[in-house]
């Protein structure tokens, strides 16, 4: 069964289309809209299909453009968001004109919630994405609300290494006074109590009380690693987290264990479709990975939890 | 069910037209859909400003190249609707009969935006002295059917309804070639009430719906007719509602609170509730 959306909740993603499979707003608009959302699709590209293919072609979003769509719906009063979503961003103006947006929107609501991925690489650069690290440094990160770095991106936010678990936790609180309440580190090199095949998740929340004290709730999850390079999840892990907590405010552990216990269902639904199209014994291609989403719907809607955090 | 659908229609960042109006609702009945946005718009051009920008010809064509580069180019279905100008609808033609060499059962769903009650369609010329009469519009379906399509619906016609004023008539035609070559057309109709709004989006839902409802009712045109109705029928009730408690009391809804409440409808988008039959004729 599903929870309710009892009022009306309007999310802006600002993402890249892509014709063909679920990246960037593929990924993020169907689940949340299966789960009740509203979603305004801001399309940053449209690219035929995602850059893990042989060949992709197709055209960009300048901030000028970007800034002429919002334009659009100033002009007409609807610039009234509940929260606002971002993934990958190509380039420093692009990403400072989606600054000047969030500012403008949370000005309209204060109670604007903005959930940020601040793309930038895993295990290493992603393309020549180094120019962006200031700004989601500076100017990004001090407006998010929600942001799930991975360890590399974490790690690079903060200045900091991470090689035990008390680095982690040190890490999240110094992202904390950054700007955003809440942190996930969406996967970790960290080592996990229960062996070589799983991956470390930890998320951080803070929590202000009307004393004006604070506290944190911390969790972490071992999850199983999978084998297989996957792309688009990490929007969908965004989109999830961001459904999960407005239903579970808060309590992020139970927030993340729905959040990751979808991407389980879904990442596994893709395996078993992939392998049985690439063949026996034969490596699945980027076509043939491409997420299971429409698929997974009833996942969406109930995830079935396979996961449990723990409360550090 | 594995199905993709290749849609090429517009993309408004607010609202429900084009892929936004096509995309959930097909997906949320199973249907893979890759999208291809031919304009990228803030909302509809119904709302006092509009701002946006346009995919070129040439731009849809390269889209459509990387796909093809990939190998990916196969689809069961080809949806479009509104179209900017020629050399759009030319470079989409010219997609179609690529796609359909590389999938000869590929269906075709085209929903020929022209206007409405306008002069342009010379077919649909609305005369307020004259009525059609209902062979006149067996005529025209046949026609249709001779250049092309084995299915076509004529979404409202000005025949008078025999429930009365408040009703339109809807007209379905399907024709259907038998293994031993023979022909067998079968022909709907049915009495949809009418609503006193202006909506838009309707038209690429409907064309979205009829694409799901005959691909599980190939032969039977009058259960897909009837399932695309009523889920339009529930689709614009829960809108119109929706739109009155915002407008208030004796206000006319503006155009943002008329946008159809599609992520609100999905039960109904999964199985619809049938609230109108269609009448075989002829």
């Amino acid at each position: 069964h599903e929870v309710p959306m009892h009022l009306p909740c309007r999310v802006l993603s600002i993402q890249s289309h892509v014709v063909r499979g679920y990246v960037g707003n593929k990924s993020a608009s169907f689940p949340l809209q299966v789960l009740g959302f509203e979603v305004d699709s801001i399309n940053s590209v449209q690219f035929s299909n995602h850059t893990g293919y042989a060949h992709w072609k197709g055209q960009v979003l300048t901030a000028e453009e970007l800034n002429v769509l919002y334009e659009g719906i100033k002009l007409n009063n609807v610039n009234h968001y509940d929260y606002v979503l971002t993934g990958y961003s190509r380039d420093v103006s692009f990403l400072e004109m989606v600054v000047d947006i969030v500012a403008e929107l949370k000005e309209a609501n204060p109670s604007l919630v903005y959930v940020c991925d601040p793309v930038m690489g895993d295990h290493g650069w992603q393309m020549d994405k180094k120019m962006l690290l200031p700004v989601y440094r500076d100017k990004v990160v001090p407006v998010a609300n929600i942001l799930t770095p991975n360890q590399f991106e974490a790690e690079l936010l903060t200045g900091r290494k991470m090689k035990t678990e008390k680095d982690a936790v040190e890490i999240m609180d110094l992202l904390h006074k950054m700007g955003p309440e809440t942190v996930v580190l969406t996967s970790t090199d960290l080592h996990s109590k229960l062996g070589d095949p799983y991956l470390v998740v930890l998320g951080s929340q803070r929590i202000v009380k009307p004393d004006g004290s604070s506290s944190s709730q911390k969790i972490r999850m071992d999850i199983p690693k999978v084998d297989a390079v996957f792309v688009g999840t990490g929007d969908l892990f965004a989109a999830m987290l961001l459904a999960w907590t407005h239903h579970h405010p808060k309590d992020l552990k139970a927030a993340c264990e729905k959040t990751v216990s979808l991407m389980h269902h879904v990442i596994k639904r893709t395996i078993t479709y992939a392998n049985e199209m690439a063949g026996p014994g034969k490596k699945p291609s980027p076509a043939q990975l491409e997420l299971r989403m429409v698929q997974s719907k009833k996942d969406i809607e109930d995830p079935a939890l396979v996961v449990e955090a723990t409360v550090l | 069910m594995e199905c993709r659908v290749l849609s090429i229609q517009s993309h408004v960042v607010r609202g429900y037209v084009g892929n936004k109006s096509a995309s959930f609702p097909l997906q949320v009945l199973g249907f893979e859909v890759d999208s291809i946005n031919s304009v990228q718009f803030s909302n509809h051009t119904g709302y006092s400003h509009w701002k946006g920008q346009v995919l070129t010809a040439d731009e849809l064509h390269v889209l459509y190249e990387g796909i093809k580069l990939n190998n990916v180019h196969h689809y069961d279905y080809v949806l479009t609707g509104y179209s900017r100008d020629t050399s759009f609808l030319e470079m989409v033609v010219d997609i179609i009969q690529e796609l359909k060499r590389a999938n000869p059962s590929l269906v075709y769903v085209c929903d020929p935006v022209l206007g409405d009650h306008g002069s342009m369609v010379c077919w649909h010329e609305h005369n307020h002295t004259q009525t059609h009469k209902c062979q006149f519009f067996t005529e025209v379906m046949d026609l249709l059917h001779a250049m092309g399509p084995d299915t076509v619906v004529i979404t409202s016609s000005d025949l008078p309804s025999r429930l009365g004023d408040q009703f339109l008539v809807s007209l379905g035609s399907q024709r259907t070639v038998h293994p031993d070559g023979s022909r067998s057309t079968q022909r709907v109709r049915m009495d949809v009430p009418k609503v006193d709004a202006v909506f838009v989006g309707t038209g690429d839902l409907f064309a979205a719906m009829l694409l799901a409802w005959t691909h599980h009712y190939p032969n039977d045109l009058k259960t897909a007719c009837e399932k695309t109705f009523s889920v339009m029928h529930h689709v614009i009730q829960r809108t119109i509602s929706y739109a009155h408690e915002l407008a208030g009391p004796g206000r006319r809804p503006s155009p943002p609170q008329l946008e159809l409440r599609m992520v609100q409808s999905k039960a109904d988008i999964e199985d619809p509730a049938i609230v109108m039959r269609a009448t075989v004729i002829s």
